[in-house]
């Protein structure tokens, strides 16, 4: 099949589309997780555990809600016949899908991300703990990149939700695990960093799964024939 | 001149329940071509295989001179789209949907943008899930015209108008007509709409293409031919009968060859032809989908 160029212009005023619908919620997120961030700061021993909870439904709760909106509410709300009426094609509406979601959600993850990083390695804090919230803070991004793909792959309201439910259950999972891995729970409560080559593993690992499952996303929809 | 701004060659698609059968179809720069059939008949279905959203099991599609779904984009510069089942984003207002439509197409006018909000009475900082279904048809057709399309499609835009909305929007589209290089794609079940604003017209049933003629042609070949039959006499063989209602004494005809000649063939036989009346456009549909499934049924 003649396949024509991608139109980056065209991708790039998709993904500013879903910025300027969307940007209400993300910005609304980052002084939440900001406060989060600041309960840490009272030292009482509850803090951090909660702290933790509330970061972890912001960024998954941010994640979520974008999947739903750009994918499945453009469909069910029948938007999706107005954006394909214009001189877009599949590919480069699934390329700004990714896009879109991709980048919208670092605006929050990266300065709460950031911001949890930061606190770690405040004087007094636990600093061994950096390396553990890095791996976390990388699957809230592994778990918006399962929702996404569930999102445009299925463009289904059920399915995105399983993909919500499960990659939910993985962050518990994966936090568990992780945790409990020798190369990481040695040095946890430490008091300085220390990369072991597990934690390094792990790193990449997610780093690596992020651009695959989105780049299977774009695989699987540039293979669909039919989009209304 | 009269270049082809859509040409469909044997064009199938299957779906579980539903198949596209061998649709081949033209349209020439200029033309207005309403686009009938009943809910379900495979009018969407063209449609969207037309704008390259669905594609095509088998058979050829080219758009103003591009191979769809291939160069779907190029091909979608040049046409502007409203559908019954198209929405604009509920939160944003109509200015940001003319400011983000106008950034992909660089023929965007937006002086004629302006005249149309005022024609239809739109506001642009209205947020679109404040307007009513009519302003919501109206804002559709602006983001549409204003593009300065070569081809509109147009898929049953004024379903569940009501008839001073539809009026404008009718009204509207006869504007763009004045332009005789406006091409338009008019589906509808609407026949008074279609006849109203087409000059070819092609029926659509089960899937089927089952007539596409100049609207003119259409409305002379059909008639209804009321005749009086004396005893003893056989009805004479007319051509084109799709159907015959009525009594043996008075039989009426409907024909899609009717030609004056009939009248005195019928007279020669005996037979008195009482009145030959002229078929609507939906009265020519109805006939001929209903013979057709008598011909064939599902």
């Amino acid at each position: 099949m003649n396949r024509q160029r991608m139109n980056y212009a065209v991708v790039r005023q998709l993904i500013l589309k879903d910025w300027y619908l969307n940007r209400g919620v993300i910005l609304g997120s980052i002084p939440v997780g900001l406060v989060a961030l600041a309960i840490v700061l009272t030292g009482k021993p509850v803090a951090f555990m909660l702290c933790v909870i509330l970061l972890c439904m912001v960024i998954v709760g941010v994640g979520a809600q974008l999947a739903f909106v750009t994918t499945i509410n453009e469909r069910k709300e029948q938007t999706l016949a107005f954006v394909m009426s214009l001189p877009v094609s599949w590919r480069e509406y699934t390329a700004a899908k990714i896009l879109a979601n991709l980048i919208i959600f670092l605006i929050p993850w990266l300065p709460l991300t950031a911001g949890a990083l930061g606190l770690l390695l405040l004087p007094g804090a636990t600093h061994g703990l950096v390396p553990f919230t890095a791996i976390m803070a990388l699957e809230m991004l592994i778990t918006t990149s399962i929702i996404v793909t569930a999102g445009i792959i299925t463009e289904s309201q059920a399915w995105t939700t399983a993909g919500i439910f499960l990659s939910s259950l993985g962050i518990n999972l994966g936090g568990y695990i992780f945790a409990h891995l020798p190369g990481i729970s040695n040095y946890m409560w430490g008091t300085r960093v220390y990369w072991s080559p597990t934690a390094l593993i792990v790193l990449i690992c997610e780093l690596l799964t992020v651009p695959l499952l989105l780049g299977a996303t774009f695989f699987v929809q540039s293979r669909k024939t039919d989009f209304l | 001149m009269n270049d082809l701004c859509i040409r469909m060659e044997g064009v199938s698609k299957r779906y579980p329940h539903f198949l596209l059968d061998s649709i081949c179809l033209e349209l020439r720069e200029g033309e207005v071509l309403g686009f009938i059939g009943a809910n379900g008949a495979g009018k969407s279905t063209t449609i969207r295989i037309l704008m390259g959203l669905v594609r095509q099991d088998t058979g050829s599609v080219q758009v103003l001179g591009h191979p769809m779904p291939a160069e779907q984009t190029a091909a979608k510069l040049d046409i502007g789209f409203v559908s019954e089942d198209l929405r604009l984003y509920g939160a944003p207002t109509l200015a940001w949907h003319m400011k983000f439509v106008a950034s992909m197409y660089p023929r965007w006018d937006q002086a004629y943008a302006d005249k149309l909000l005022q024609r239809f009475d739109l506001k642009p900082q209205q947020k679109i899930k404040g307007l009513s279904h009519g302003q919501r048809v109206k804002a559709a057709l602006l983001l549409a015209l204003a593009r300065q399309p070569r081809l509109l499609i147009l898929d049953e835009p004024t379903t569940g108008l009501d008839p001073v909305a539809r009026r404008e929007v009718l009204g509207e589209l006869m504007s763009v007509l004045t332009d005789e290089g406006r091409t338009i794609f008019f589906s509808s079940h609407n026949t008074l709409e279609v006849e109203q604003i087409s000059d070819h017209i092609a029926f659509i049933d089960r899937g089927r293409l089952i007539a596409h003629d100049e609207k003119e042609s259409l409305l002379e070949r059909w008639r209804r031919v009321r005749l009086v039959v004396p005893p003893s006499t056989a009805l004479p063989l007319l051509p084109g009968i799709v159907e015959v209602a009525g009594t043996e004494r008075l039989p009426v005809l409907t024909t899609s060859q009717f030609d004056p000649d009939v009248v005195s063939l019928c007279q020669n036989r005996g037979v008195t032809v009482q009145a030959v009346d002229s078929m609507t456009l939906e009265e020519i549909f109805v006939a001929n989908v209903q013979s057709r499934r008598e011909l064939q049924p599902a």
